[in-house]
């Protein structure tokens, strides 16, 4: 409990008729990056905002390091850092101006503010053009001092909302690469993303979340074992291939076993450790195997799994 | 408090950089001052009225006419004369119109008042200055009735005694008798006070107040425009209070508004010699319709939709507001109803209040800024009522 | 054709805004509405009289006021209300019958009429005729104190009698009144007419002024560089845009002409030379709007300058001062403006019932400024649009 930086707790909130977000929980540990992933419209948004103070709680309640949250709350919001996923920067400011700002705003005094503003410029690669207007900033600059503007007072959660949507491939990963560094360096992490890969790259444990509830809660390994499916492993080879499968069949760690047109396909548990066993087997039927594609269950495979439906749309 | 100072002070920044506060808060409301006031004191109503006298008489009432009555209206300013030698002359002035009227005596004018005859006088006025033309009748009709008043006393007396005729020397006598009775009701001047702006101050305060209620815009409806770029959420994110952020925005409008109209009272009077009046009295009732137009102008941003559709309303009502507030043309020349709709804009108070300073002390000022700061006050606390709401992304 | 579309395509979006419907048809009509109201038609000069205590002579003195011309006379209930009234410019002046000034008269002493100004020429004016008023009222009441003095009448009421009696018999001093010059409007022009045209004209150029705005919005939204992008040329998007703030000012004009001949039955003129007037006066706005909406980036940059030129200019244009009050110095500054053009040519139509004909100098002048702008305006669109 005194370790946890978030702690939320059937957080509920409607729209009207629209219950947008229903009974969402999760705790997040000092130092760990968690992610909140789902489809758009699962509720990402809206318990962001909750958390975040932003918006008023139907129910539920928000602690962040042991302080309570709500709209209102000064010390609360002081100990997070808030990247929303829109752009939120000052046009007609320069770059260090709208640092400047916010961070006087979370309490720095001028010369902390000057300092760790300047910081921020190294950190994000803006120090040369740090006292231009940003409405003459490329995007990839603007995301950078999006980011950096979380980051100005040093918070204990960083809360990450959808950073890299819409943007290009190159400023994607340099965007995954700063979180990792973040992470790496200690911080803790809410990540909120539809982006399956982005979740596995960076985060200790997930929360998947839909229609406004979250469905499962874990570390990667431990949601891809809920599925239960195992790791498909597609050999291409020649030589008898149905005696092959029909050996292979026998495993008790072989769910499946399937001989195709030039291949066999299987579904085994764990196929990393057990593919010496295979080949062995293959061997020993006189196949001659060519190539070996394993692919083991991930993320959108989880939530097909959980809800029937794809994650991304 | 200080994060209110610092929103204020982050968004006055962006204002004043951005050029167009500038332009809608001094210069343009400085240059149509500009403008109107050469039109105006270039206007040829302001002048003396200039009369010539055609004496073609040389007679004795005649001088009388020329030599102390002209002279002693001559004295008060208000019109100056000449005598012309010729009746063609003074007419093709007349016509010219750089003459407004003649007066003419023609010959033969003594003789028969004195023979108690009928006689006339003769004005000739330029057709487009019937105002001069009827000043310059006026002058001489009240010489005429002047005259008239002598005849007629003779004649009321002689009236009395039908039955006995006065004689010549009989009426001769009564009319000298008559001549230096002084007329029995006489007219005096009684100055009254200018409880109202020359024009020179009336164009720089109605500009100044008039553009005030688009000056003062800049502040809350960007508080719109910070829900529309998504800023708005980092204020509210940030450890700062609700409070402080509208009173961030709040603030700047009267800042905006202040800085403003310091700079018109300025510069006007330094630029063309506006006179404002009473600093203490001026600065009462430029702080209370900044407070008036702030609150008026937050509450229309609070029913708007985005920030675009905010600054269309506030400029309709700032200029329907500014027009029957008398910031065009004075409202006490205007349709009888506009007297009593004028009331319903804080402008006609603060416009008010600046005339009755002209001719009051200082204490003249409380009845237009109460008025004004109750204009604020309702209105202002709607606003905040409403933005409440607004304040929640 | 592609300059028609897109030409409407900018009219369709003005009346979108709603606001805009105000600012340019409604505010219009109501500005012809309350200046006519105000300074259309002859407006005499009120004088305030307080008649409060002074009997009978003093009622006759009120009547004889009234009957004044060129004057409009309003009773008020005390003198402190009186000097209110005056000192805020409600009343042109003020007369104080006073309290026993029947009294007075009758007894043969010296009555006086307090005449309450402020020091202004407007006032001063006033006061001569004022006095002139009381100087014939006076001739009565001095006879009638004579008869009594000489001993010819048993009583002030009785000579007054004998005086009223006998006074149109009185051979009198008269004063004749001609008018020389010639007149600068032949036929008379009803209450709303002046200030009709003289907004129509104020509103023409402003609306085409605060249109510029419209133009960087098609700036900022990269609209242009779209309309660039498909099989248009430069000068169909030049000339589009162009034609689309001429629509809106003949839309404009065509409302306001009409609704002000309807609703308060304004004179505009034989209909060809008004046409003129207005299509040639809205190709030199627009060509103004057009270059003034290129040389801003910024929207309300745009507005600010387009609201200074379009007031300023129509102000120093005779658009809000008639031009025949101006001095004839500023009069020449005056017609640096279109706007001074266009109120020459409507004076000569409405004023002296002129036909096209008669308007050929000031449509020739109106045709230049709209060759000039439009030229000035096309060269900026151009090297602003391939930029």
């Amino acid at each position: 409990m005194s370790e946890s930086i978030l702690e939320c707790r059937g957080l509920r909130r409607s729209f009207g008729k629209l219950v947008a977000v229903d009974g969402v929980g999760f705790h997040i540990d000092r130092g760990e990056t968690y992610g909140l992933l789902g489809p758009n419209g699962a509720g990402k948004t809206t318990s962001m905002s909750m958390i975040v103070g932003l918006l008023e709680r139907d129910a539920g309640e928000v602690m962040v390091a042991g302080e309570p949250m709500t709209t209102r709350s000064v010390r609360a919001k002081s100990a997070l850092g808030y990247v929303p996923q829109d752009l939120a920067i000052y046009p007609d400011l320069s770059g260090r101006e709208n640092l400047m700002f916010f961070a006087r705003l979370y309490g720095m005094s001028t010369a902390q503010a000057k300092s760790r503003s300047d910081e921020v410029l190294e950190l994000t690669g803006l120090a040369d053009r740090a006292g231009d207007q940003t409405k003459q900033y490329s995007g990839g600059m603007k995301r950078r001092l999006n980011i950096g503007i979380g980051l100005l007072h040093r918070p204990r959660l960083l809360i990450l909302d959808e950073p890299t949507v819409g943007v290009d491939p190159q400023s994607r990963n340099a965007i995954l690469e700063s979180v990792e560094g973040l992470s790496g360096a200690g911080m803790a992490v809410l990540y909120t993303t539809h982006y399956m890969e982005e979740a596995e790259r960076l985060c200790d444990r997930i929360g998947i979340i839909d229609h406004g509830k979250l469905i499962a809660e874990g570390t990667r390994a431990e949601l891809v074992g809920m599925v239960g499916e195992g790791d498909q492993v597609r050999l291409s080879a020649t030589g008898d291939l149905a005696g092959a499968a029909a050996q292979l069949s026998e495993r008790s760690w072989v769910r499946q076993a399937k001989a195709l047109d030039g291949s066999v396909d299987l579904v085994v548990e764990n196929a990393r450790s057990e593919l010496p066993a295979i080949l062995t087997d293959m061997a020993a039927a006189d196949v001659t195997v060519r190539s070996v594609e394993v692919t083991e269950p991930d993320l959108e495979a989880v939530f097909l799994h959980l809800t029937g439906r794809a994650l991304r749309d | 408090m200080r994060s209110t100072w610092l929103i204020c002070r982050k968004d006055l920044k962006a204002r004043l950089r951005d050029r167009s506060a500038l332009l809608i808060g001094i210069v343009v409301p400085l240059g149509l001052a500009f403008i109107f006031n050469t039109i105006f004191s270039g206007l040829s109503g302001g002048s003396v009225i200039r009369l010539a006298v055609v004496d073609a008489d040389h007679g004795a009432v005649s001088q009388q006419f020329t030599s102390q009555v002209l002279p002693a209206v001559g004295r008060s300013g208000l019109i100056s004369v000449h005598a012309e030698p010729t009746l063609a002359r003074a007419q093709a002035l007349a016509a010219k119109g750089t003459l407004a009227a003649v007066i003419v005596i023609p010959a033969g004018f003594s003789a028969r008042v004195q023979a108690s005859q009928p006689a006339s006088m003769q004005v000739i006025g330029n057709v487009d200055d019937p105002i001069s033309t009827e000043v310059a009748r006026s002058i001489a009709e009240g010489y005429a009735a002047d005259l008239n008043r002598v005849r007629l006393s003779v004649a009321t007396v002689a009236a009395s005694h039908p039955a006995a005729p006065l004689t010549p020397a009989q009426v001769q006598a009564l009319t000298a008798r008559a001549a230096a009775t002084a007329a029995p009701v006489a007219v005096s001047d009684v100055s009254a006070q200018t409880r109202e702006l020359d024009q020179k101050s009336f164009f720089a305060a109605g500009m100044a107040v008039f553009f005030l209620f688009f000056t003062v815009q800049f502040g809350v409806t960007s508080l719109l425009e910070e829900r529309n770029d998504g800023t708005l959420a980092r204020l509210l994110a940030a450890p700062v209070s609700r409070a402080s952020i509208l009173g961030g925005k709040l603030l700047t409008s009267f800042l905006l508004g202040a800085i403003s109209m310091a700079a018109l009272v300025a510069a006007t009077t330094v630029l063309f010699g506006a006179k404002w009046g009473n600093p203490a009295g001026v600065t009462v009732l430029i702080l209370a319709a900044i407070l008036a137009a702030t609150g008026i102008m937050a509450l229309i941003a609070t029913l708007a939709r985005n920030a675009e559709q905010a600054s269309n309303w506030q400029s309709v009502v700032a200029v329907i507001l500014g027009l029957i507030g008398g910031t065009f043309f004075p409202v006490s020349q205007g349709p009888g109803i506009l007297s009593s709709l004028t009331f319903a804009a804080p402008q006609a108070w603060f416009l008010r209040g600046l005339g009755d300073l002209r001719g009051g002390g200082i204490s003249v000022v409380w009845v237009p800024a109460l008025a004004m700061i109750g204009f604020a006050a309702v209105t202002g606390g709607l606003a905040l009522f409403r933005l409440r709401r607004l304040a929640e992304v | 054709m592609k300059m028609l579309w897109i030409g409407l395509a900018n009219l369709r979006r003005m009346f979108r805004v709603r606001t805009n419907i105000f600012f340019v048809f409604v505010f219009p009509m109501v500005l012809i509405l309350v200046l006519g109201a105000t300074f259309g038609g002859s407006s005499s000069p009120r004088l305030g009289v307080v008649t409060s205590g002074s009997g009978p002579l003093g009622a006759a003195l009120l009547r004889q006021l009234e009957q004044t011309p060129h004057l409009r006379v309003v009773t008020v209930s005390s003198p402190s209300v009186l000097l209110t009234q005056v000192e805020r410019g409600n009343l042109e002046a003020g007369a104080v019958i006073p309290p026993g000034y029947d009294g007075a008269v009758r007894a043969g002493q010296a009555a006086t009429l307090r005449y309450l100004a402020r020091p202004d020429q407007s006032s001063q004016q006033l006061g001569e005729t004022v006095r002139g008023a009381v100087a014939r009222q006076a001739a009565l009441l001095g006879a009638a104190r004579f008869a009594v003095a000489q001993h010819a009448a048993s009583g002030f009421d009785a000579g007054l009698a004998v005086a009223t009696r006998i006074a149109p018999a009185v051979p009198a001093v008269t004063v004749n009144q001609t008018t020389v010059g010639t007149t600068l409007f032949s036929r008379t022009l009803g209450q709303f007419d002046e200030g009709a045209w003289t907004e129509l004209l104020l509103f023409l150029f402003l609306t085409a002024m605060t249109g510029s705005v419209a133009l960087i919005e098609t700036r900022r939204l990269g609209l242009a560089r779209r309309m660039l992008a498909t099989p248009t040329s430069p000068a169909t998007v030049i000339g589009g845009e162009t034609l689309g703030r001429v629509l809106i000012s003949c839309v404009q004009a065509l409302v306001i002409i009409l609704g002000s001949a309807l609703l308060f039955g304004v004179n505009w003129g034989q209909p060809a030379g008004v046409a003129a007037v207005v299509i040639l006066f809205a190709l030199a706005a627009a060509g103004a709007g057009v270059f003034v909406g290129t040389l801003f980036r910024n929207e309300q940059q745009a507005m600010g300058i387009s609201l200074l030129l379009g007031l300023g200019l129509g102000a120093l244009g005779g658009c809000m001062v008639p031009l025949e009050v101006f001095s004839p110095t500023m009069r020449n500054i005056a017609h640096i403006t279109p706007q001074a053009w266009g109120n020459d040519a409507f004076a000569r139509l409405v004023g002296h019932g002129a036909s096209i004909a008669g308007i050929l100098p000031q449509l020739g002048i109106l045709a230049a400024y709209a060759a000039v702008l439009l030229t000035l305006a096309a060269w900026r669109l151009r090297r602003v649009l391939s930029a």
